[in-house]
C-alpha cells in the first residue's frame, strides 16, 4: 500500500459572527481552515484543550471525539448539521461549542503564525492554552494568564434565551489575541499609560473586527439587501457604485455589523459593538480642532476610549483600502453596477491584508511602554521590509493619512515615510556568532552587552534577552525575508527620591512618598537581517525622562501604587470596569 | 400636639449602639425649656442594623436589647427615622417577624412620624415594567433619562438578586467532589458581602415604607422638621440623582450624552446579570443545568482536566468576590449624606456614601458646600471608617480637626465599626482602615462601638 500523505489542515464549521446574524432563519456559518492533527477528545490539541467544566453548576461535559483520519480526510463532524433547513441544534449542542471556540483560536493562532513566519508561544509556562466555553453563568469573557486559559460565560440574555458568549466570533477572536499578545509581548500588560494598556484592547478589537471582516460570508451578508428586500441600487448579484462610497460602506458594513452584533452580548464584548459604533463615528480632527489630539482630552484617559483611537484609525484604513480597490475594479466602465461577489472579495482580501501587516508590526514595536506613534512606525517599516512598493494599493499612505485623522503621527519623524531609521551606531560584531544569534538569548545577550553603549543600554539596570526568534515571510510577490527578531527588557527598581539623579531628572509624582519604590522599565527589539547584520533597534530607554515621568504620573493618579494586588486577572477586571464604567478618584482615599 | 414654636434644644446625647459591623445612631434632644413632658424630649434615629457581632456580645440577643433600649429611651415616641441606605448592616434592625416579635416591631411601634430614606427607595421611581429581564423592551443608549432613572433603581433590585444567587453558588464551590474546595478566607468574605446585598432586607424595607411619612431625598432635597424637631436644620447632602451626576460627567466629556450611554450599559448589565442569577438558582436547587440532554462526567474528572478545573473554580470564587464588591460600593453610595444643624453646631452623618456619592457636593457646588463643612463639630465616620468614604477632600476641609486636645471646639468623630469583618490588612482595604483610624485619632476626640457593650453616649450641651 502506497503511504498517504496527511492533509496539513483540516476545516471546520463555526459561526460566523454570532448566532444573532442569520439568513433565511438560520444561523450564518462559515468554515475555517486550520492545521491538522489527531485531536484528542476535548477537542484537545497541541496548542489548545477545550475542558467544559461549568463552574456555576458543578458539571463537566463529556468531550467532542473527532473520528480518526479517513481516506486521507479529517471529517467535520457538524458540516452537515449546519447545511440543514435548520440549525438550531448548533446552539443546543455544547459539543458544537467546544468545536466553535477550538476552531477559532486555532484559526486566530495560525493567522498570527501565518504572518509572522514562526511558532508563536503563549504567554505562561505551557503549551496548551485552556478553553472553557461555559465556565460560568455570567455576563463575561476573558483571558486569564494566571490559569493559562480563555474563560467564556453565559447568561440569560434579553429575550429570555441563554446567550453563549463562546459563540460569539468576535469575542473568541478578542480573547484569543490578548492571549496571543500577551505570548509575543509579555511586558504589554504592565502597568505603563493609558496608551499602552488601550492597545491591548483596541489591538484585540482590531485583529477580532478584521477576522470577521475577512470572511465573505461576513461581508457578504451586510452588502446584502436586508431580510430579502431588495435595497436600492442591487440587482441580481450586481451593485451599484453608489452604494459603496466611503459613507455608505461605513453605514453598511462597519455600523452593520455593529447593529447586528448582539445587542445582549455587549455586556460580554465589554461594548465592543457600541465601542465599533463610537470608533466609527469618532470624527477625524482638523486643524481648527483644540486640543490637536484625542489622547489630551480627560476621557480617553481611560483605557478603552483610548483604544478607540486605535480601532478608529484601522478600520478607516480597511474603508479606504476596499474603496481604493474597488475604485480598481471600476477603471475603464465608471458608472457600470459591479459584481457582488467581487466587491465583496476585495473587501476582505483589504481587511487581510490590514490583519497581516497589523500583525507584523509587532516585531518592530518596542517591548514596552508601548505609544500608538511607536506602532504606525511598526506598521510602515514592516510593511516596507516585506512590500517595499507601496503603490499598488497604497496601504501606508492610508495608514499614515488615517492615523493622521486621530492625532497620531509616526513616532520616527526623521525619515519622510514615517518608518524607523535603520540603526546606524558603531557595532561590533568580532565576538558574536551568527547562527548562534538566530536562536540563542545568551549569544544575543553577549552582542548587546558587548555593544551596550553603542545600543545606548542602561548598564546599571536588570537587563534580560527575552526571546531570539527567527523568521520568515513571504511577501505578495512571493518574496522570503528572512529576519532574526530578539528583544530585551531592562528594568531597575528604586526609591522614588532617586529618580532626582536621572539626567535629565525624572519626576517624582506629586504625593508619593519619597521611599516609595518605583521600577522603571526599558527595552528593545532588535531586528537582524539574514547576515546576521542589525538592521534596527526599536527602543525606549530607562533614562528617558520624557517617556518616565508621565508614566509614573499616570500610575500614581489612578491608582496603580495603591492597588498592587489587583494585577491579577487583569482583563476580568478591566472588562468589567468597561461594563460598568467603574473608576475611583483615589487621591480621595486613605 | 401642642405648639413648639420657639422651642430650641439645650442638650443633644448622641448614641452610638454596639451592633457589631453596623450601624445604629440614635440622637436625643433635650427641650429644657418645654412646658408639656411629651415635648421635652425628641428622638431621631440613623439607622439600625448589623452583619456580625463580635465574640463578646451575644449574637442573637444584642439587637433585641438594642431595640428595648431604644424603646425606654422614646418612651413610647420616635420622632424621624433615617435609613441611610438599605445594606443590612443599616437596616435589619427594622426587619419584623409575622408575630410582631421582630426588633423592627419594636420600632415601628414607636410610631415614627417621618421616615427619611434615599430617592433611590421611591416607589414611583421604580420601573412597574422593569427593563430587561424576561422581556424584549430596552433602551437606546443616550435616550430616556426619565426611564434610566427607573432602570437604576431597579438595577438596585437586581443587585440584590445576584447577591442571593451569589450565596447559593459559593456554596457549590467548597464542594470537595472530585476537586478541592475553594479557599476558606475567600469563601468568608464573599458570603459576607452577599448577605448585606441581599434580599434578607426584605421585611425591614417593607416596614420602613409603612411606618412613617415618607421622604426620599436626593442632594439639595428640602425637608422642615420645625415642627417635630424644633431649633433644628436638616440639610442633605447625597445622594445626587443621576441628573445630577450627570452634569459632573458633562463637564468632564466631549461627549455629552457619554453619561447616559454609559449609565445604560451599567443598568443593562445588572439586568442581564440579574436573570442569569435565575439559573443560578435552578442549577443549584438541582432542577436542570446548562444542557439538560447532554453527557456529563458521572464519576472522577480526567487527571488532565483537575488542575485546570481547581483554576476555574478559583477564578470564578475571585469574580464573585469582584461582583458583590461592585454592587456593594454602589449600593453604599445610595447613602444619605445627612448634615444635622443644631445649637450652633454641626454634625454630619453619611451612612456608608463613598466618594462617588460625595463627589457632587464635593464638585459642583465646592465653594458653597466646603464652607457649609469647614466647622463640623461631629463626624459620623462614614462606611465604619473604610478607606474609600472620609473623601480626603473632606477631611482635610474639616477647620475643627487639630492635634491639640484642648482646641476649643475640636472635632468630634464616631465609628461603629468591628475589625476583621471586612477586606483585609494586604490589600489596604481593611475596616477600619489603619491609616483612617490614624487620622482620626490625633486630630479629633476619637469614638469608636468596637470595645462597648451596649452603647457609647456623647452629650452635647447648647448655650442660650
Amino acid at each position: 500500500m502506497i503511504p498517504v500523505a496527511k492533509p496539513r489542515t483540516r476545516r471546520l464549521t463555526v459561526i460566523a459572527q454570532d448566532p444573532s446574524i442569520r439568513v433565511d432563519g438560520r444561523v450564518l456559518t462559515t468554515e475555517v481552515e486550520i492545521p491538522a492533527e489527531e485531536i484528542a477528545p476535548g477537542p484537545r490539541g497541541y496548542r489548545v484543550q477545550v475542558v467544559d467544566y461549568d463552574t456555576s453548576s458543578g458539571v463537566l461535559y463529556q468531550p467532542l471525539e473527532y473520528p480518526p483520519l479517513q481516506n486521507a480526510q479529517y471529517l467535520d463532524p457538524f458540516k452537515e448539521d449546519a447545511q440543514r433547513a435548520t440549525n438550531e441544534n448548533l446552539i443546543t449542542d455544547p459539543r458544537f461549542h467546544q468545536q466553535n471556540v477550538y476552531a477559532i483560536v486555532m484559526k486566530t493562532l495560525a493567522r498570527f503564525e501565518f504572518a509572522l513566519g514562526r511558532r508563536i508561544s503563549w504567554g505562561f509556562p505551557g503549551h496548551q492554552i485552556n478553553v472553557a466555553p461555559h465556565a460560568f453563568a455570567d455576563a463575561n469573557a476573558f483571558y486569564s494568564k494566571h490559569d493559562q486559559a480563555l474563560v467564556f460565560g453565559y447568561f440569560k440574555g434579553l429575550s429570555g434565551q441563554v446567550v453563549f458568549s463562546c459563540l460569539s466570533h468576535d469575542v473568541v477572536a478578542h480573547e484569543t489575541t490578548h492571549a496571543i499578545l500577551d505570548g509575543l509581548r509579555n511586558r504589554y500588560t504592565d502597568p505603563s499609560s493609558p496608551e499602552q494598556a488601550g492597545f491591548h484592547e483596541g489591538f484585540s478589537d482590531v485583529v477580532a473586527l478584521l477576522s470577521v471582516f475577512s470572511l465573505t460570508e461576513v461581508v457578504g451578508t451586510l452588502l446584502q439587501p436586508k431580510g430579502g428586500q431588495k435595497r436600492k441600487g442591487y440587482k441580481s448579484d450586481l451593485i451599484s457604485p453608489a452604494e459603496l462610497t466611503i459613507e455608505k460602506l461605513r453605514d453598511s458594513v462597519l455600523l452593520g455589523l455593529a447593529k447586528q452584533m448582539g445587542h445582549e452580548m455587549e455586556g460580554v464584548r465589554g461594548n465592543r459593538a457600541h465601542a465599533l459604533r463610537r470608533s466609527v463615528k469618532l470624527r477625524p480632527l482638523t486643524d481648527k480642532d483644540d486640543p490637536k489630539t484625542y489622547e489630551k482630552l480627560e476621557e480617553f484617559q481611560e483605557p478603552h476610549r483610548r483604544g478607540e483611537i486605535l480601532v478608529a484609525a484601522m478600520l478607516n484604513a480597511f474603508l479606504q483600502a476596499w474603496r481604493a480597490r474597488i475604485t480598481q475594479l471600476e477603471r475603464g466602465r465608471p458608472g457600470a453596477k459591479l459584481d457582488l461577489k467581487m466587491v465583496v472579495e476585495q473587501g476582505t482580501d483589504a481587511a487581510d491584508q490590514l490583519l497581516t501587516m497589523a500583525i507584523r508590526a509587532l516585531d518592530y514595536a518596542p517591548p514596552t511602554d508601548l505609544q500608538f506613534r511607536d506602532y504606525l512606525s511598526a506598521l510602515v517599516t514592516a510593511d516596507k521590509e516585506l512590500v517595499p512598493d507601496d503603490s499598488k494599493y497604497q496601504y501606508r499612505k492610508i495608514l499614515l493619512k488615517s492615523f493622521r485623522d486621530y492625532g497620531v503621527k509616526p513616532a520616527s519623524f526623521n525619515s519622510p515615510d514615517g518608518s524607523w531609521e535603520a540603526c546606524n551606531a558603531q557595532l561590533t560584531y568580532d565576538r558574536s556568532h551568527f547562527e548562534s544569534m538566530m536562536r540563542d538569548p545568551d549569544e544575543v545577550f553577549r552582542f548587546i552587552w558587548e555593544n551596550r553603549q553603542a545600543l545606548k543600554l542602561e548598564e546599571h539596570a536588570y537587563t534580560k534577552v527575552t526571546s531570539v526568534r527567527p523568521c520568515l515571510r513571504i511577501g505578495p510577490d512571493g518574496f522570503a525575508l528572512r529576519e532574526t527578531v530578539a528583544e530585551y527588557i531592562q528594568m531597575v527598581t528604586l526609591q522614588a527620591q532617586e529618580l532626582q539623579f536621572f539626567d535629565p531628572p525624572i519626576g517624582k509624582p506629586e504625593g508619593m512618598s519619597p521611599d516609595e519604590e518605583v521600577t522603571l522599565y526599558g527595552g528593545g527589539s532588535l531586528i537582524f537581517d539574514e547576515y546576521g547584520r542589525l538592521k534596527y533597534q526599536v527602543f525606549n530607554r530607562i533614562n528617558n525622562s520624557s517617556l518616565q515621568t508621565p508614566r509614573l504620573k499616570y500610575l500614581w493618579k489612578y491608582g496603580y501604587f495603591a492597588d498592587k494586588d489587583t494585577e491579577e486577572n487583569a482583563f476580568a477586571r478591566l472588562h468589567l470596569s468597561r461594563a460598568l464604567n467603574l473608576t475611583t478618584n483615589v487621591a480621595e482615599r486613605f | 400636639m401642642a405648639t413648639t414654636t420657639g422651642l430650641k434644644p439645650t442638650s443633644l446625647t448622641i448614641r452610638a449602639y454596639q451592633v457589631g459591623f453596623g450601624d445604629c445612631f440614635l440622637l436625643t434632644f433635650l427641650y429644657a425649656g418645654a412646658t408639656r413632658k411629651a415635648d421635652k424630649e425628641r428622638h431621631l434615629l440613623i439607622d439600625f442594623g448589623t452583619t456580625g457581632m463580635p465574640e463578646t456580645v451575644d449574637p442573637d440577643g444584642q439587637m433585641m436589647r438594642v431595640a428595648r433600649d431604644i424603646e425606654e429611651r422614646c418612651d413610647g415616641k420616635l420622632h424621624l427615622v433615617v435609613a441611610s441606605h438599605r445594606h443590612k448592616d443599616h437596616i435589619s434592625g427594622f426587619a419584623t417577624r409575622e408575630d410582631g416579635s421582630g426588633t423592627g416591631d419594636i420600632i415601628a411601634g414607636l410610631k415614627p412620624e417621618i421616615v427619611v430614606q434615599p430617592w433611590t427607595e421611591d416607589p414611583k421611581a421604580k420601573d412597574p415594567k422593569k427593563h430587561g429581564k424576561g422581556s424584549k423592551t430596552h433602551v437606546a443608549f443616550g435616550q430616556q433619562e426619565n426611564s434610566l432613572q427607573q432602570q437604576f433603581v431597579s438595577a438596585l433590585s437586581d443587585m440584590n438578586a445576584l447577591s442571593e444567587a451569589i450565596q447559593l453558588e459559593v456554596s457549590n464551590l467548597t464542594s470537595t467532589k472530585f476537586t478541592r474546595g475553594l479557599n476558606q478566607e475567600l469563601v468568608d468574605q464573599i458570603k459576607f458581602l452577599s448577605e448585606d446585598n441581599g434580599l434578607a432586607n426584605k421585611s425591614a424595607v417593607e416596614n420602613l415604607a409603612t411606618m412613617g411619612t415618607n421622604h426620599f431625598v436626593n442632594y439639595g432635597y428640602e425637608l422642615n422638621v420645625s415642627r417635630l424637631l424644633p431649633g433644628i436644620k436638616l440639610r442633605f447632602l447625597g445622594p445626587p440623582t443621576l441628573e445630577q451626576h450627570a452634569e459632573i460627567k458633562k463637564q468632564r466629556a466631549s461627549d455629552k450624552s457619554e453619561f447616559w450611554m454609559l449609565q445604560a450599559a451599567a443598568q443593562q448589565f445588572w439586568s442581564l446579570q440579574s436573570a442569569t442569577a435565575e439559573l443560578i438558582g435552578d442549577f443549584t436547587s438541582g432542577n436542570t443545568r446548562l444542557f439538560p440532554s447532554a453527557d456529563v462526567f458521572q464519576g472522577f474528572f480526567p487527571t488532565h482536566n483537575r488542575w485546570f478545573i481547581r483554576q476555574l473554580r478559583a477564578l470564578r470564587g475571585d469574580q464573585m468576590l469582584r461582583l458583590v464588591r461592585i454592587l456593594d460600593k454602589a449600593m453604599n453610595n445610595t447613602s444619605v449624606i445627612l448634615l444635622l444643624e443644631v445649637g450652633g453646631k454641626k454634625l454630619l452623618f453619611p451612612g456608608d456614601a463613598q466618594i462617588e456619592n460625595w463627589e457632587y457636593a464635593l464638585h459642583l457646588d465646592k465653594n458653597a458646600n466646603l464652607k457649609l463643612l469647614k466647622d463640623v463639630y461631629f463626624y459620623k465616620v462614614g462606611h465604619h471608617g473604610s478607606r474609600n468614604a472620609t473623601p480626603k477632600t473632606l477631611w482635610n476641609n474639616f477647620a475643627t480637626r487639630s492635634a491639640d486636645k484642648k482646641k476649643r471646639g475640636r472635632l468630634h468623630t464616631m465609628v461603629s465599626t468591628m475589625k476583621g469583618k471586612h477586606g483585609c490588612k494586604d490589600s489596604h482595604t481593611e475596616v477600619p482602615r489603619a491609616t483612617l483610624v490614624n487620622e482620626l485619632m490625633n486630630h479629633s476626640e476619637y469614638m469608636t462601638t468596637e470595645e462597648s457593650a451596649l452603647s457609647v453616649d456623647l452629650k452635647l450641651t447648647f448655650q442660650g
